[in-house]
């Protein structure tokens, strides 16, 4: 069956009501207008738009943005394009700068890609070429031991706790190392390799914050537990519904506002050490909140933000 | 059983009568729902504004991608009846929520996924009342193809989600139709979700026409940095659908 016969008719009947939803918008648009009302310019219901905006770059100018793209591309033994595009990139979605190389096919398709910060340091580095599916894929430890391989080629140190989980999205595997400072992980920050199903790599990123100074004194378990404990029962109090707390760690987090204490979310601001909760909800809360993470600042015990599984 | 046959026939003599109209005269349709009243004071204690950043970024990227989204709402209009009785024209749809796998009204192990309704300003969420299952989708959608289902939710892109089904989106990686379906497979953060779809839009619509929903995907896969509830619950966001198609509409 083609494309067009597959999707002919419901096409159809969908403009049929697309069509018919426009008259009766227009019908009802015009009944409701006063005789002496004067059309308005209708608000625009577009919110204001992130953008991407960029500045080319070209390997005369820039060479050792292009020569480290290089580097990266063979050492994790992503396929060479036919050519190369270069970009300076302000990305206000992901409120970001860095410089990418293209590397694009015969057909200005995509085969890879590679992020730099300004600073030069590696941001991520993706190949966009279809993975091939082999009917058996190599094991989590051949997996681990690839990304490893890859790490290395591309010059990266990594240490810290290693998680390998199987990924659903590639059927590949998704291999981790978390950053820690002094054997305290940095929530968020990490290598992460994804390795196809053949073996091959398929993205290599790396994610590092600034960390802020360690509070001179630091709270202890028991006097985190107390503030968690007591900012848990105003929330759920207010439903009707209970909690426990699941798990306490010391961790490095970023400030955020999500429970409107009024912390800033910028992203460039430095990690501050925390403790840091899963609140599990029970009750009516449990129908809608799966978990709430809650971040107590370690040294002064304010509240310094978290996060809702929903 | 009648007036169901009578309404049918119109609706085959209208679709008859206008698809014959030139193709673009009407832009493909999308809508995008979040669900705020259920992370709202009332119900957690804060209020989550997680909903609205998702909501924000969803209307204004899905209209920039060239989906004309008519039906959008933040809050209490995201009502099941507002929903099934909208998606019938749309190309394009896009939810937050709390999504799961629940079981079918058949039972284990039989699954009908859903995602809750907005409960509302008076009222907190009930998985007994306001879930909007696939199984009222999909017959609400009359068969209809759609181009780019993203479900912001958990579990709603596990292997067992019945839920790309609702938008006759089969779960394979290799579907020859323009179409994409994005969930993701486990419990998530919602400050990943926000992070994920970031890095996803702003791939998609940077301007280059040959790049693909499955770029974006790869790209947003990609870049790490996304917190995790607990070891048995890695960040996992999944597709289905083809991996050529750029998303834009038909």
């Amino acid at each position: 069956m083609n494309e067009m016969s597959a999707i002919g008719p419901s096409r159809a009947f969908k403009s049929a009501l697309g069509a018919g939803l426009l008259l009766a918008s227009l019908a009802i648009a015009v009944g409701s207008l006063p005789a002496d009302s004067k059309p308005k310019a209708p608000a625009d219901p577009r919110p204001t738009q992130p953008a991407v905006v960029f500045q080319l770059l070209d390997a005369q100018s820039s060479p050792a943005v292009f020569s480290r793209a290089n580097s990266t591309r063979d050492a994790l033994g992503f396929p060479t394009g036919v050519r190369r595009t270069g970009r300076r990139v302000k990305d206000s979605f992901q409120q970001a700068e860095f410089d990418e190389v293209d590397e694009l096919d015969a057909k200005g398709d995509l085969v890879s890609l590679t992020q730099f910060e300004p600073s030069g340091r590696l941001r991520v580095a993706v190949r966009l070429d279809q993975s091939p599916h082999p009917a058996t894929r190599v094991d989590g430890e051949s997996a681990s031991q690839a990304a490893q391989r890859g790490v290395a080629a591309a010059g990266l140190l990594v240490g810290g706790p290693r998680h390998v989980d199987s990924d659903v999205a590639t059927d590949g595997w998704t291999v981790r190392w978390e950053r820690t400072q002094n054997g305290v992980s940095v929530r968020g920050d990490e290598t992460r390799v994804q390795v196809r199903p053949d073996g091959s790599i398929q993205s290599l990123a790396r994610i590092e914050h600034q960390l802020a100074a360690e509070p001179t004194r630091r709270l202890d378990s028991d006097q985190a537990k107390r503030l968690v404990t007591n900012q848990a029962h105003q929330w759920f109090e207010a439903s009707g519904s209970s909690y426990t707390i699941q798990k306490m760690d010391v961790e490095w987090v970023a400030p955020n506002d999500t429970f409107g204490s009024g912390q800033s979310a910028d992203p460039q601001q430095a990690y501050r050490l925390a403790w840091v909760a899963n609140v599990k909800p029970s009750g009516p809360a449990a129908d809608y909140a799966w978990l709430v993470t809650v971040y107590i600042d370690a040294g002064d015990g304010s509240l310094l933000g978290g996060d809702i599984v929903e | 059983m009648k007036r169901a046959q009578l309404l049918l026939v119109s609706a085959l003599i209208a679709a008859s009568t206008l698809g014959s109209t030139a193709p673009g005269a009407f832009a493909a349709q999308g809508q995008v729902r979040s669900n705020s009243d259920g992370f709202a004071y009332r119900c957690l204690g804060y209020t989550d504004t997680y909903p609205q950043q998702l909501y924000t970024l969803a209307v204004s990227q899905m209209t920039k991608l060239g989906y004309a989204v008519t039906d959008a709402s933040l809050g209490s209009a995201f009502t099941r009846s507002a929903f099934l009785t909208t998606v019938g024209k749309d190309y394009a749809v896009y939810v937050h929520s709390h999504g799961d796998n629940y079981w079918a009204a058949s039972g284990y192990p039989n699954v009908d996924s859903g995602f809750l309704q907005d409960p509302g300003t008076t009222r907190c969420n009930s998985s007994s009342t306001d879930v909007v299952r696939s199984s009222s989708i999909k017959a609400a959608t009359y068969g209809g193809a759609y181009t780019l289902v993203i479900m912001s939710t958990c579990s709603l892109g596990a292997d067992s989600t019945t839920m790309p089904g609702a938008f006759q989106i089969e779960k394979t990686k290799l579907s020859p139709e323009k179409e994409f379906y994005l969930s993701y497979a486990d419990h998530v953060y919602d400050s990943s979700m926000l992070r994920f779809e970031q890095a996803f839009w702003s791939y998609i619509n940077s301007g280059n026409p040959n790049y693909t929903l499955w770029g974006a995907f790869t790209y947003a896969n990609s870049i790490g940095g996304y917190p995790i509830p607990d070891a048995q619950d890695p960040f996992l966001p999944n597709w289905w659908g083809s991996s050529i198609y750029n998303g834009h509409p038909l």
